[in-house]
């Protein structure tokens, strides 16, 4: 009776904890279903769209986003850098490569919950495609880091994870059949302060 | 022995009931979605910046941080809603979202007349009722049919840089969105 008991309880305990957490687990990476990855960069265009997965549906509910339209731009997410570590905002990297093509694209460094980085500098840790100088193959060299860098430098400071958020915006990428062949630039590491 | 892996069986499949319906009610009962936030910081057809430059954190995640936003609710069972914002900035798009965040429709400032953001939200009924006549006042609007009731409309405004933010500010500031009679 007693096993019987034990046994209910067991079934119960790994259905509720086990469904309840997969969906916490679920909604909590960064790439889930539907997500489309170009190198280390993630991009959900079906996000807050009547097309999109119960997973997109319930993310966008969970944490209140509005997602940018398909008029209006498309944003990728990297978490990684291109040797697979977790970006970390102590470390300096330079992202470089070529970007697709949009009227302009803007690059932030952002905490957990994708909001800019607090550095309490005047600065902010933010760049724009209409800001940046470019190789003479059209090409963009980014240094991100905390000390200033010649070129284009994006500002980052502190210590923890790190996320980069690459948003194009009034890009023919944003519609499905343009996300075949696009590249993104490689985010490289180069040191880190210990 | 059999009776554990049963009950351990018995328990994963449930898991995968249990992981199907969660996902299926959180939509449903969340309290922080984007209309649940913006129903907190202000009403109906009032527009509200998002960005946290406001003061406090932002009423809705995520809003790149060289762009400013803003952004009203509206409820199209009570009348058509006219959205407009004067003025000139380097870029502005617009979205439509139904009640649970879905974006209905979106557009940016190559689609509009003379870049001018002046745009009318109705429902097919009234699409039909306005296509009869169209007031000469609305002539050089944007029409965006949407089956919905009600809504939220956002404005996006890209500022390159810091001498941009007081425009862009301006931008938002004066635009309105109000309920059209017709």
């Amino acid at each position: 009776m007693l096993k019987n008991a034990f046994l209910t309880l067991l079934a119960l305990a790994i259905a509720i904890g086990g469904g309840g957490g997969s969906v916490w687990y679920a909604l909590k990476t960064q790439d889930g279903i539907g997500a489309i990855r170009i190198g280390q960069w993630t991009a959900f265009p079906d996000i807050g769209t009547q097309a999109a997965d119960p997973y997109s549906k319930a993310r966008v509910a969970r944490e209140g986003v509005l997602a940018l339209g398909q008029a209006e731009g498309l944003s990728f997410v990297a978490e990684r850098d291109s040797g697979g570590e977790f970006l970390k905002r102590q470390c300096a990297y330079e992202i470089e490569g070529g970007f697709p093509t949009a009227r302009f694209w803007t690059l932030y460094a952002a905490d957990q919950s994708l909001g800019v980085v607090e550095t309490g500098k005047p600065r902010p840790a933010a760049l724009q495609s209409y800001q940046v100088l470019r190789q003479p193959d059209n090409s963009v060299v980014i240094s991100v880091g905390s000390r200033p860098a010649p070129g284009n430098w994006l500002l980052c400071d502190g210590v923890g994870r790190m996320y980069f958020v690459l948003t194009f915006y009034d890009t023919p990428i944003a519609s499905s059949t343009g996300l075949s062949d696009v590249t993104l630039p490689q985010i490289v590491k180069v040191g880190c302060n210990a | 022995m059999r009776k554990l892996l049963h009950a351990i069986l018995l328990g994963l499949l449930g898991a995968g009931i249990v992981h199907v319906i969660v996902l299926l009610l959180v939509p449903e009962f969340s309290e922080r979605d984007a209309w649940s936030r913006l129903a907190m910081a202000s009403d109906l057809y009032r527009m509200t910046k998002l960005d946290a430059e406001a003061g406090g954190a932002p009423v809705v995640k995520s809003v790149d941080p060289l762009f400013y936003a803003a952004a009203c609710r509206f409820d199209l069972s009570e009348g058509m809603v006219r959205v407009k914002a004067p003025g000139n900035v380097p870029f502005w798009s617009v979205s439509v979202y139904d009640r649970s965040g879905h974006n209905i429709y979106s557009f940016n400032d190559h689609s509009a007349t003379g870049r001018v953001l002046d745009t009318i939200v109705l429902t097919p009924a009234q699409m039909i009722e306005i296509r009869k006549g169209v007031p000469e006042e609305l002539q050089g609007a944007i029409f965006v049919e949407a089956p919905i009731d009600e809504g939220m409309f956002v404005i996006r405004s890209f500022v390159p840089d810091d001498s941009w933010k007081p425009v862009v500010s301006r931008f938002l500031e004066q635009g309105s969105c109000e309920l059209q009679d017709y």
